[in-house]
């Protein structure tokens, strides 16, 4: 008798999390496709669906490994799990005795979902020392959001459940539509636009979108700051700003209106390369036509400037009153299972935690919970590093941090390096102990939607290959040993626990599949409500949208937002210029790609096999570089080639390359690391003063045939 | 009766969430796509980026049908041309025929695996099982017959209902593509085509394709009259689309 049975489960193949089916008979799924059922309406895009050929993809990683040569030389000797947590186990707790608990690292790649168990870890060992990328990805705009209003989270109201939709939105530096980032999904998004009346697309290229936009804003990669501000001062000089909301909530407008006055069109037009006339066109539209929904792309918090540049869009959505007016910028309340972050945050950051995050003196907004992982870099290359145990799970930092020859020179000093990965690549070649990770497929977990209206079951289909574990059970054993009264007996008893406020276990949650709160459960307005302060008002120190912050004043930044050249530019460097005369820029992504991954997954390398720079004809002329050419792309680090596309709709002043590219199928250790990877190229040694971030998508750079 | 898609070009993202969904339905071998999906990006002043998400057009005057000396391309009486693999010889006259360009031939080296001479996967065995692919015969986008044969069975509605309509529209995270009759001027596809000035790829063939392609902006804001209060209604989620 066969049997066959339909699983829900919930997609992490990116940062989305589409409700999926899986037909599974006799263990082998022979189908997956959308849930209908759920807020994802049924939708999967090529990446998801294509987790099919994850399961018994010959190269994944099986048993946990040793290495048996030197570091990334190859050589490996398989052992058990118990072998492989006794030495994690040693070593860290010898470091922990030589150097103090802040010498262990504990790394983490976009974590979808999975963010509360690296924290978790990381807290319960007595370290703060954690490397992620969100100081490159959400976390400024988090912070921001948070100094600015005092609650840290703010999404577009794609939803219509407040009765309204946005009736002009921004896409700034993002392409939504293909990404489903941070769990704002390209099918709500893409819904939402049926009811918008202005769109507006900042973007350095053409795409899709911005040839139907009302207005496409052609910026020059890292100017956004000017813009923002540029906007607000023809929003308040024509009088246009939300009096009621500005004058009632916020405070430092008459600071703000006198700081903007420096930001003329004219100036900003200059700054831009942007007309003046579309810089006042888009204040108008933005500040007539509301409510309006901004969405801030990962692009600018690529960019040693992006604490002010995010400041200043939300400032922009401040004098407009877009802020929790339904169709506008919402903080949702979260299901009844509560904050899921409270599974790391019930463990407090002590002081002697705070004083050992790498960093930390330095880049206070960005390295108050997390190291700064440039900072790590430089001092492993220095020989003076704090961190000496690097435990790394889930994303490769020896790809996506910036100036990978150093790196990889930092990785090289690590004194012990642990990798769990469902593949062998650049990071995990490296390391001293690798442990093989489950798929989506194989895996009972938890996820979290950043917008965090939502929590979703994700639910085993299949058995993981050999003696793969899910992530959720390698933090857990990692910290039965290290913390055992603060981890759990098993992983069922862990998500019992994550999911206990809302009076259910894991089990019951396994089938309802979504907690949520959606529709009317959703409070509009919380400002003038007693939601956040008896008497209506924000959580931050004044009780008010701040517009001068007076956490920046204290902590000695300019409490007003400001816009700064990138570190490197044909403004703030243009001698440099005359040599790397374009604008690099590398948030090129592929929708079949995400980040790092699925390179080595056949269906979607088909899609496009080799990393492609967008190049404008003309520029391209100019260089002898036709379609399809390989080019070679230099800046003053180093240089990768990438295949050329012609490409008629990018400014022909920049180049966008493509990002976090490695080719699985070149020989280890690097796989091809050094050869496309565009941070071979970006610099890490100008960083944002508050959140540490480096240039990665604002650059010099010059192009050429390789011949 | 006349089945028929549109693809709306102002939200198709080039996802290629139609190209896999296509291929774990019918169980592709990896060198097989049915759908493909086309660029264009024009230069200009303003340049224009579209992508067009292709397969076989199920033609009303289909040369592949006319060509085919076996009578393995047919077309069936809700307008859906079909290729019987016992009868086809694999002449690939209609492969030539076709002025889309819409059809394949799975030759030995077409028919791999995911992972050839290294591991055949579960799935693809199971494939093997629950879908033929016959080397040596022509093969095309088929507008997914089964689930609409099965689906009518149940009485359900291609194009309404998920279970009866195409993979690919299921799976469009855009939603950029919309199934129905063509001949009921009421569906929601035939709205669409005459609201929005659909458009068939070529006409000057003279085939009379099924597959309608829409294009247009993004926002009313050059369209006050079309400011009404429709656009307002809150949408559920987990509703039906
Ligand atoms: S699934 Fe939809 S959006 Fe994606 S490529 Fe196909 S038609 Fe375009
Ligand atoms: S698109 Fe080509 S294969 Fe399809 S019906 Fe028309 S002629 Fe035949
Ligand atoms: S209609 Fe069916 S057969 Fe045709 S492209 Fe779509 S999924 Fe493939």
């Amino acid at each position: 008798m066969s049997e066959k049975k339909i699983i829900k489960t919930t997609c992490k193949s990116c940062h989305g999390g589409c409700g999926v089916l899986v037909t599974v008979e006799n263990g082998t799924i022979i189908h997956i496709e959308g849930n209908p059922d759920t807020p994802t309406l049924g939708t999967m895009c090529s990446k998801g669906l294509s987790s099919i050929q994850h399961i018994n993809h010959p190269d994944r990683l099986k048993y946990p490994l040793k290495r048996t040569g030197k570091r990334g030389e190859g050589k490996w000797q398989r052992i058990s799990w118990d072998e492989a947590l006794d030495t994690i186990e040693s070593k860290m707790k010898e470091s922990i005795e030589k150097y103090g608990p802040s010498s262990i690292a504990v790394s983490q790649g976009t974590g979808r979902g999975y963010n509360r168990y690296t924290h978790r870890l990381a807290r319960s060992i007595g370290t703060a020392n954690i490397i992620t990328p969100g100081y490159i990805c959400h976390s400024p705009r988090l912070g921001m959001y948070g100094l600015v209003t005092g609650y840290g989270r703010l999404y577009c109201d794609y939803h219509g459940w407040g009765g309204e939709f946005p009736k002009t939105q921004i896409s700034w530096a993002k392409q939504l539509e293909i990404s489903s980032a941070d769990s704002e999904m390209a099918v709500w998004f893409l819904n939402s636009l049926k009811h918008v009346k202005n769109l507006i697309v900042i973007d350095p290229r053409e795409t899709a979108l911005s040839s139907r936009a009302t207005l496409w804003l052609q910026i020059r990669p890292g100017t956004d700051a000017a813009l923002a501000l540029g906007m607000i001062n023809i929003i308040i000089n024509e009088g246009l700003w939300d009096k009621e909301f500005v004058d009632n909530w916020t405070y430092g407008f008459d600071k703000l209106k006198e700081r903007v006055q420096e930001y003329t069109p004219e100036k900003v037009a200059e700054i831009t390369w942007l007309k003046k006339e579309d810089i006042i066109k888009a204040a108008r539209l933005f500040a007539e036509d509301t409510p309006g929904c901004i969405q801030v792309g990962s692009s600018l918090e690529r960019q040693a400037n992006c604490g002010q540049t995010v400041r200043s869009i939300i400032c922009l959505l401040g004098v407009t009153g877009n802020i929790e007016r339904p169709g506008s910028m919402m903080s949702w309340i979260v299901p009844d299972s509560g904050l899921l972050e409270e599974f790391f945050q019930e463990l407090p950051l002590t002081d002697e935690m705070r004083k050992g995050i790498v960093g930390s003196e330095t880049y206070r907004m960005g390295a108050a919970r997390t190291a700064h992982s440039d900072s790590v870099v430089k001092q492993l290359v220095n020989g003076d590093s704090v961190v000496k145990v690097w435990f790394s799970v889930g994303g490769q930092q020896i790809l996506h941090l910036a100036n990978t020859q150093e790196v990889l020179q930092a990785i090289h000093n690590v004194d012990f390096l642990v990798h769990a990965d469902q593949f062998m690549g650049p990071m995990a070649e490296h390391a001293d102990i690798l442990l093989p990770a489950a798929h989506w497929l194989e895996m009972d977990d938890i996820y979290n939607m950043h917008p965090r209206f939502m929590i979703e079951a994700i639910n085993k289909t299949v058995d993981p290959p050999g003696e793969a574990w899910p992530d959720n059970k390698i933090f857990n054993e990692v910290g039965r040993r290290m913390a055992p009264d603060l981890w759990f007996e098993n992983v069922e008893k862990m998500l019992d626990y994550t999911v206990r406020k809302a009076n259910i276990t894991w089990k019951d949650f396994s089938k309802m599949g979504v907690l949520a709160k959606i529709g009317k459960d959703q409070i509009y307005y919380k400002y003038k409500t007693d939601y956040w302060k008896k008497g209506g008002g924000f959580p931050a120190p004044t009780g008010k949208f701040e517009f001068f912050s007076t956490v920046l004043e204290d902590m000695g930044y300019d409490a007003l937002p400001y816009f700064q050249e990138p570190g490197e530019s044909p403004v703030s460097t243009p001698e440099l210029a005359k040599e790397y005369p374009l604008v690099l820029s590398t948030g090129y992504r592929q929708p079949f790609y995400f980040l790092s991954q699925y390179r080595n997954i056949p269906w979607l390398r088909s899609f496009q096999k080799d990393p492609v720079v967008q190049i404008h004809p003309d520029t391209a002329k100019e260089y002898g570089i036709e379609d399809g050419d390989w080019a070679w792309i230099e800046s003053p680090r180093g240089r990768i080639k990438q295949k050329a596309r012609l490409f008629p709709g990018i400014h022909p002043k920049v180049i966008m390359a493509t990002a976090n590219c490695f080719n699985p199928e070149e020989p280890g250790p690097l796989h091809g690391l050094l050869t496309s990877n565009p941070n071979v190229l970006t610099s890490n040694d100008h960083c944002d003063p508050m959140f540490g971030s480096p240039d990665l998508t604002a650059l010099l750079c010059k192009v050429y045939k390789v011949e | 009766m006349r089945w028929g898609m549109a693809v709306d070009l102002t939200q198709c993202v080039r996802c290629y969430a139609c190209v896999a969904a296509c291929r774990i339905e019918h169980f592709l071998p990896m060198g097989m796509s049915w759908p493909r999906l086309v660029a264009m990006e024009t230069g200009g002043d303003s340049p224009t980026v579209s992508t067009y998400s292709v397969r076989c057009n199920q033609c009303q005057n289909a040369p592949c049908v006319e060509v085919c000396p076996t009578g393995a391309t047919y077309q069936r009486e809700d307008g859906i041309v079909v290729i019987d693999q016992d009868k086809c010889v694999g002449c690939r006259y209609c492969i030539i025929a076709c002025p889309y360009q819409n059809r394949t031939f799975l030759s030995k080296d077409k028919d791999k695996g995911f992972f050839p001479g290294r591991v055949e996967t579960d799935f693809e065995k199971a494939g093997k099982k629950l879908y033929r692919h016959q080397v040596g015969t022509t093969e095309k986008c088929n507008f997914c017959v089964e689930r609409i044969d099965a689906g009518l069975a149940k009485g359900l509605k291609p194009g309404v209902d998920r279970e009866a309509t195409p993979a690919c529209v299921n799976t469009c995270p855009a939603q950029a593509l919309t199934f129905g009759d063509l001949d009921d001027p009421n569906s929601e596809i035939s709205r669409l085509i005459k609201e929005k000035n659909g458009f068939q790829l070529h006409p000057e063939y003279d085939t009379d394709p099924s597959v309608y392609f829409i294009d247009g902006k993004i926002g009313y804001s050059d369209e006050p009259e079309l400011r009404d209060d429709s656009r307002q209604e809150p949408a559920s989620a987990g509703a039906e689309r």
